[in-house]
Formats: structure tokens, C-alpha cells, sequence
């Protein structure tokens, strides 16, 4: 791998602070991270803690209203007061490709086939040789187990399958960061693991990752940093999963994390 | 003599034909320009520009209230007072139902556009598609299947609405009917059901492959 600027990590946000139009409060305040390059961030937190609008925001999905967001070192997104409404970020195509993002809700071309969706943007956007990208493409089905599906129409797909190929969609641009909003979260328990069998399987091969889960097992088994984020701050950081899910530093971290568990239900006798 | 006998009249047949090819003709120069026009006035509808989304309101609201019937005569009387402009009534037809078609039609495709989820357009995005790629590989292309089986039944409904013509004078199917009935009264007075039967007919073979067409493409896209 090229390491142009050798100490950077591969994503910082810095003081990030974003606000939606006509609500006084911040859905997002003073959060600063950093995922170096070829790690795993798992951002946990209850619902409506932010977690869903720090990945769009960092997508470019949201306009942010202070802080910044940067890419190998370079800024990509400055905040703006006052830019509540101003709709998706302004930034270049090409820098669009560089971040890659998969929804919870199926967000695959119902008008384009499996092959059709992951080649799309490749040719589109970066304009690369049609053969070329469809053998790259194939390579991928390869790896998520699909490569028979290649002819398929979306709705000719389990939910299961259609995240795998999202997955393959974004990564054929080679994206710097992969962004995950909790993918799994909509899937039968059975298509769940097939998902997230994927994704281990990029966190090996060294793919820099930010995660939004709601999968506490799964979350433990891939991470590299764990973030509790609540009403749009951090609560709570560990590059130690296996501390932060056995003895978390906050009481606020033990008591979301024991959500999660559950005790034997005694029955009384009658 | 049976009033099926009017039919079999030299002439009948032809003129009766001569007159369904100008309400074809009609009808395919306003569903042909219709189709820039409400895909031109659908993407406008859905525009976040106050001032744009009044007037297409206006122009929509305007063009639903009237009857079709007091359109027409507002093209082919109005505009040769007020513009100096003398449509003939034709041309008065041809305008009236593409306006109101357009209006129709950009209705229906601005409907089709915003029922296509924001998470398309995000997933765009993120891949780096500019706004036109899209909107062109996108989202146009899924809009176009849902709108499809409303606006096969839109155009049939223009076929059928361009009847109102005969009102202007236009000597279309149904003028022609007209005319041969009353010029044959004497001759055969059983003849009107005739005459109008073939002219329903006529209208039936126009009209009907554009339901199959519309029905079969239902079906072919319902599970998506």
C-alpha cells in the first residue's frame, strides 16, 4: 500500500457539530475521533443518539455546521453555521468515491441487475474500461458467495443478498473508508450472519471501516475501537473491545450494554 | 331495406375511415408532443423554486377545473380575438389537449418521481453520480415503469376526448357519422345504430391495444 501522507489517519473528525433546521438542539456535539488506516470503529448507542447522522454527515449526506471532516490528512468538509438547510454536500464526484456507504434499508438499483449496480459507477464516474470492470466485478460476487447471481434483478434477491451485493457495489471503487449503517438490522436472523461473515471477512483483508451496529457480539468480534455515542456525544471510547464490553469505564456504558443481556426467566409455580 | 344496408353505400366505409384518420391524427400529434411537455412540467413540479412550483399549481389547477369543452372554444374563438392568432380548429385541438395532457401527464410524472424513495438518489450519491447521471440512470428510468400504466390511460382518454373536436367544426369520425346519417334519413332511418356502431367499433381498435399494452406492463412490473 502507498502511504502518501504516512501518518494521517484514514478518517478524522474533528469538533463535528450538526444541528437540523428549526430544532435547538445539536444531533451531533463536539465529536472528534480518528480511524487510522486498516481498522475497525464500532459506534454503538441507543436510538436517536446520533449515530445513523455522523455516517451521513461524514457521506456528505448532511450539511455539518461546525467542525471538519478529513480524508488521509485532507480536509474534505468544513462546517458552516447556518447551513442547516443546505441539502448534500457540494463535494467532487471523484471525493464522493472515496468514502463508500451501505444503508439499512435495501438501497440497491431495482432497474439495473446485480452486475449493472456494481458496475455503474466505475464506468459512470470514474469512467474505467467496461471488461475490465466487469471481471472485477465477478472477482467480487466471488468473495461474498454470489458470482451465480451476477444475471439477477434486485427483487429476485433475500434481503441477505442484497446487502452483499451493496457491499460489492461500494467496494469496487476502492473506497478509503467503508461506512455501515447498521446493514443488518433489517435482515431474517438467518441472512444476518451471512452479512456479517462478509464484513469480518474485509476487516481481515485490512479494509478501513466505520461501523453502526446494533449486533453487541458481532461488534466485540470486529472491532478494533468501540465509540458509545449518546444524545450526540461520546460517552465513552476504548480501543479495547473486549474491556469496554466486559467492564466499560462509564456507568453509563455498563447500563446500555446490560440492554442487551438478558436473566433467566423463573417461573413462579403455581 | 335493413339500416345494415347503409354501410354497404359507396362511400360509407371510406369516409368513415377518412374521418377516424383525422381523429388518429389528433390524437397522436397531442399524445406525441404531450409527452416532452409532461415530463417537462413533472420535473418542474418537483423543483423546490416557490415561484416555479406556483405557476405549474396554477397552470394545473386552471387546466383541471375547466371543462375540455370550454377550453377548446377559448383556443379557437379567444386567441383569434385577443392575440390576433386565428387557429384553425385543428389547430385549436392540438393545442388544447397538449396543454391539457401536459398538465395531466406532468402531474402524473410528478407523482412518479417523488414516490421514488430518497434513499436511490443518496445511494447515487455516495457512488459519486452527479445530479444528471442521476436522475438520467436512476431515477428517470424507475419513474418511467410506474408512470407507464397511467399515462397509456391517459392517452386513451385523449383519443376518446378528441370527439369534443366536432363542436369546432372538425370533421372528424363522428361529424362523418353525422353527415351520413342525416344525408341517408329517408333512405334508411334504421341506420343511425349502424353507423354508430362501426364508429364504436373504430374507437374500440384504437383504444383497446393501448389497455392491453398497459395491462400487460402492470403485470410485468408489479413485483418491484
Amino acid at each position: 500500500m502507498t502511504e502518501q501522507n504516512g501518518d494521517a489517519a484514514a478518517l478524522s473528525v474533528r469538533h463535528l457539530a450538526k444541528q437540523y433546521a428549526n430544532a435547538n438542539k445539536r444531533v451531533l456535539d463536539d465529536v472528534s475521533f480518528e480511524v487510522p488506516k486498516g481498522r475497525v470503529l464500532v459506534v454503538v448507542g441507543p436510538s436517536g443518539s446520533g449515530k445513523s447522522t455522523l455516517l451521513r454527515a461524514i457521506a456528505g449526506l448532511e450539511p455539518i455546521q461546525g467542525g471538519d471532516i478529513a480524508l488521509g490528512g485532507e480536509v474534505i468538509e468544513t462546517g458552516r453555521p447556518g447551513s442547516e438547510k443546505a441539502g448534500r454536500s457540494a463535494r467532487s464526484s471523484e471525493l464522493r468515491t472515496r468514502i463508500g456507504m451501505v444503508f439499512q434499508s435495501y438501497d440497491l438499483f431495482p432497474n439495473k441487475t446485480v452486475l449493472g449496480n456494481i458496475m455503474m459507477a466505475p464506468v459512470l464516474v470514474l469512467g474505467r474500461d467496461k471488461a475490465e470492470v466487469e471481471r472485477e466485478a465477478i472477482e467480487l460476487l466471488k468473495r461474498v458467495g454470489l458470482a451465480d447471481r451476477k444475471d439477477a434483478w434486485p427483487h429476485e434477491l433475500s434481503g441477505g443478498q442484497r446487502q452483499r451485493i451493496a457491499i460489492c457495489r461500494a467496494l469496487i471503487l476502492h473506497p478509503e473508508v467503508l461506512l455501515f449503517d447498521e446493514i443488518t438490522a433489517a435482515l431474517d436472523p438467518e441472512m444476518v450472519r451471512e452479512v456479517l461473515d462478509v464484513m469480518i471477512g474485509l476487516a481481515r483483508a485490512g479494509q478501513t471501516m466505520v461501523i453502526v451496529t446494533h449486533e453487541m457480539r458481532f461488534a466485540r468480534a470486529i472491532a478494533d475501537e468501540v465509540m458509545l455515542l449518546e444524545d450526540g456525544r461520546i460517552i465513552e471510547r476504548c480501543d479495547d473491545p473486549e474491556r469496554f464490553f466486559t467492564q466499560p469505564e462509564t456507568e453509563r456504558a455498563r447500563q446500555f450494554l446490560r440492554t442487551f443481556e438478558f436473566e433467566r426467566a423463573g417461573h413462579d409455580k403455581p | 331495406m335493413s339500416g345494415a344496408d347503409i354501410l354497404l353505400q359507396p362511400g360509407v366505409l371510406p369516409r368513415l375511415l377518412q374521418g377516424l384518420w383525422v381523429t388518429v391524427w389528433i390524437a397522436a400529434v397531442s399524445v406525441g408532443a404531450c409527452i416532452p411537455v409532461g415530463l417537462l412540467v413533472g420535473w418542474l413540479m418537483t423543483l423546490r423554486n416557490p415561484v416555479v412550483r406556483f405557476l405549474m399549481r396554477i397552470y394545473l389547477d386552471f387546466i383541471r377545473i375547466m371543462p375540455q369543452l370550454a377550453l377548446l372554444f377559448l383556443a379557437y374563438y379567444g386567441f383569434a380575438r385577443w392575440f390576433d392568432w386565428n387557429l384553425d380548429a385543428t389547430g385549436a385541438c392540438v393545442l388544447v389537449f397538449i396543454l391539457w395532457g401536459g398538465a395531466e401527464l406532468g402531474d402524473l410524472v410528478r407523482g412518479a418521481l417523488q414516490s421514488i424513495p430518497e434513499i436511490q438518489s443518496e445511494s447515487a450519491y455516495v457512488l459519486g453520480l452527479s445530479d444528471w447521471q442521476s436522475f438520467v440512470h436512476v431515477i428517470l428510468p424507475q419513474a418511467l415503469r410506474r408512470l407507464l400504466p397511467a399515462s397509456v390511460n391517459l392517452a386513451t382518454r385523449i383519443v376518446k376526448t378528441t370527439s369534443l373536436a366536432v363542436l369546432l367544426g372538425v370533421v372528424e369520425v363522428i361529424k362523418v357519422g353525422q353527415q351520413i346519417i342525416d344525408a341517408n334519413r329517408f333512405q334508411y332511418p334504421n341506420g343511425t345504430l349502424w353507423i354508430y356502431g362501426v364508429i364504436f367499433f373504430m374507437y374500440f381498435i384504437v383504444c383497446w391495444p393501448l389497455s392491453i399494452v398497459a395491462r400487460r406492463l402492470e403485470k410485468r412490473w408489479a413485483n418491484d
